[in-house]
């Protein structure tokens, strides 16, 4: 199970889901269901998350 | 429930539209007599025109993101579908060689008809599933 701290993330930015899906180019929904560990993103939209946030992959996503 | 996504939305409108279809198919199976074959026009008028709709929402719908979320989703239902499709030729090929059930051309049309519907079916179903699974 791939567990991820986007909320958290996101949440100390001020930012919401719509614009983090903006950045990365996905849907709102997708954002909504990587953040619930309902759907496990790819490589390149793991790595593009990262990015927004400015960290390395393995402080957004563990896994368990 | 989240709101819906812009494919979910098309989808629900597939399933409504075939749902038109169908019970319109059936109604008009119930109640035309022998020989009257009207509703056959009628049914393909309103397949042409769901077909047309479809068509051109997606056209207009380029600047809609559609991720790869999206693309798994509707990969699940492809597969649904064929499966369903697979099956049904199989049970046709069966029915053909075996019992020689296959009364005339225009019913063997009517039985690739109906499971293409069907197949059609499990795929908008599915992906709805998926959908609100979140896949």
């Amino acid at each position: 199970m791939i567990r991820n701290r986007i909320r958290e993330l996101r949440g100390a930015r001020s930012m919401t889901q719509q614009e983090l899906a903006d950045l990365i180019s996905v849907t709102r929904q997708t954002v909504n269901a990587i953040e619930g560990d309902k759907y496990s993103p790819s490589l390149e939209v793991a790595f593009r998350i990262a990015g927004v946030f400015g960290v390395p992959l393995e402080q957004v996503f563990r896994y368990e | 429930m989240q709101r819906l996504s812009f494919q979910e939305k098309m989808l629900w409108a597939q399933l409504l539209g075939m749902a038109v279809v169908v019970v319109f198919y059936a109604h008009s199976l119930q109640h035309a007599g022998p020989g009257h074959h009207y509703f056959h026009a009628l049914l393909l008028v309103l397949l042409f025109v769901f077909a047309s709709v479809r068509t051109l929402v997606r056209w207009r719908s380029g600047n809609v993101v559609e991720d790869e979320r999206d693309r798994s989703i509707a990969s699940i239902g492809a597969r649904w579908s064929n499966v369903i499709l697979w099956v049904g030729l199989v049970l046709i090929l069966v029915l053909y060689w075996d019992h020689g059930s296959m009364r005339s051309a225009s019913f063997l049309i009517g039985i690739i008809f109906h499971l293409l519907v069907l197949a059609g079916l499990v795929r908008i179903v599915r992906e709805l599933v998926a959908y609100r699974m979140a896949a």
